[in-house]
């Protein structure tokens, strides 16, 4: 079970498919990476044979850049529009993990997406979960898409 | 069921047996929970057949001491004990809710916990969802427990 390439396949789906975009691909990353330094980072909680939470870490001129791409509405602010589109982006790469994740016999279920805003703030899952960041760079920008999770015993 | 009686009964239950703290609800629901700042976050999702999130939210302060209750020892800053213990407060009353809203508690999954930190920054649902936004009041200050259910 390769977890960064669920990650690179599910993200890479969706902005082709839903936003036309042909994203560039960083190296996963494992196990605590420091601050990520975010604007809006969109959560959603996976429970079922894996507990997770799936993070959607973009700077502002990321999310605007998408939301304009996805909504077709250009924001100026991280406003309500932007964190749905966000939200909506992390629903869609969660969904794709689901998929994944069913194909290696596991089978879990989805919860809300909640967006988190401000200009310096810190996620952080609980210390004993593994955890994989995949950094992904959209027209020269750069956003990280993560996973923590523990498998369910 | 009135699901705002029952989080406070939850809240109530958890930190007196868990934290070893009184706490008491301080006010009527409230309609959001707003910028928060200098607090952290304590969240956890709820999968299934109700979905959901269930976030607690402490100022720093105030999970210090929460903190130094639950873990029987003193911590000064935001550190990973008390993101870790903030972390298991969700845990806990998302575990709770789970066996409210779910007769067996088997249609509900639980997320991982995780907790948001900052100076300044605010926390809101993408989706639309019902909002039971509950204020308590423990002697070392006020938090919130936040319950968003999809309609």
């Amino acid at each position: 079970m390769n977890v960064g390439q669920y990650i690179i396949e599910a993200t890479t789906d969706v902005f082709s498919t839903m936003l036309m975009v042909d994203l560039g691909i960083g190296e996963p990353v494992e196990g605590a990476g420091g601050d990520i330094s975010s604007n809006i980072t969109a959560m959603l909680g996976l429970g079922g044979d894996i507990r997770g939470m799936l993070a959607v870490h973009c700077p502002a001129t990321v999310a605007l850049a998408i939301t304009s791409n996805f909504l077709g509405m250009d924001s100026d602010e991280l406003n309500e529009d932007v964190k749905d589109a966000i939200g909506e982006i992390a629903n869609m790469i969660a969904g794709n993990l689901k998929i994944a994740f069913a194909g290696h016999g596991m089978k879990i279920e989805l919860a809300l997406p909640t967006s988190i805003v401000g200009e310096s703030f810190r996620v952080a899952g609980m210390l004993a979960a593994r955890r994989i960041a995949v950094p992904f760079d959209m027209n020269g920008s750069q956003f990280l898409v993560e996973l923590k999770y523990i498998v369910n015993s | 069921m009135i699901i705002s009686d029952k989080i406070i009964e939850t809240t109530i239950e958890i930190f007196t047996t868990m934290v070893m703290m009184e706490v008491s609800a301080d006010g009527p629901l409230l309609v959001k929970s707003g910028t928060l700042c200098d607090t952290i976050t304590g969240m956890i999702g709820l999968a299934g057949t109700h979905k959901g999130v269930l976030a607690i939210h402490i100022p720093h302060y105030v999970a210090l001491a929460i903190t130094s209750s639950f873990l029987g020892m003193d911590v000064e800053e935001i550190n990973d004990d008390v993101r870790d213990a903030v972390g298991e407060l969700a845990n806990m009353l998302g575990g709770n809710i789970k066996n409210i809203l779910s007769e067996n508690g088997r249609d509900i999954e639980l997320s991982l916990p995780s907790t948001v930190a900052g100076h300044e920054y605010d926390f809101s649902a993408t989706t639309d969802v019902d909002l039971f936004i509950l204020p308590f009041k423990t002697s070392a200050g006020n938090f919130m427990v936040e319950l968003q259910l999809e309609k």
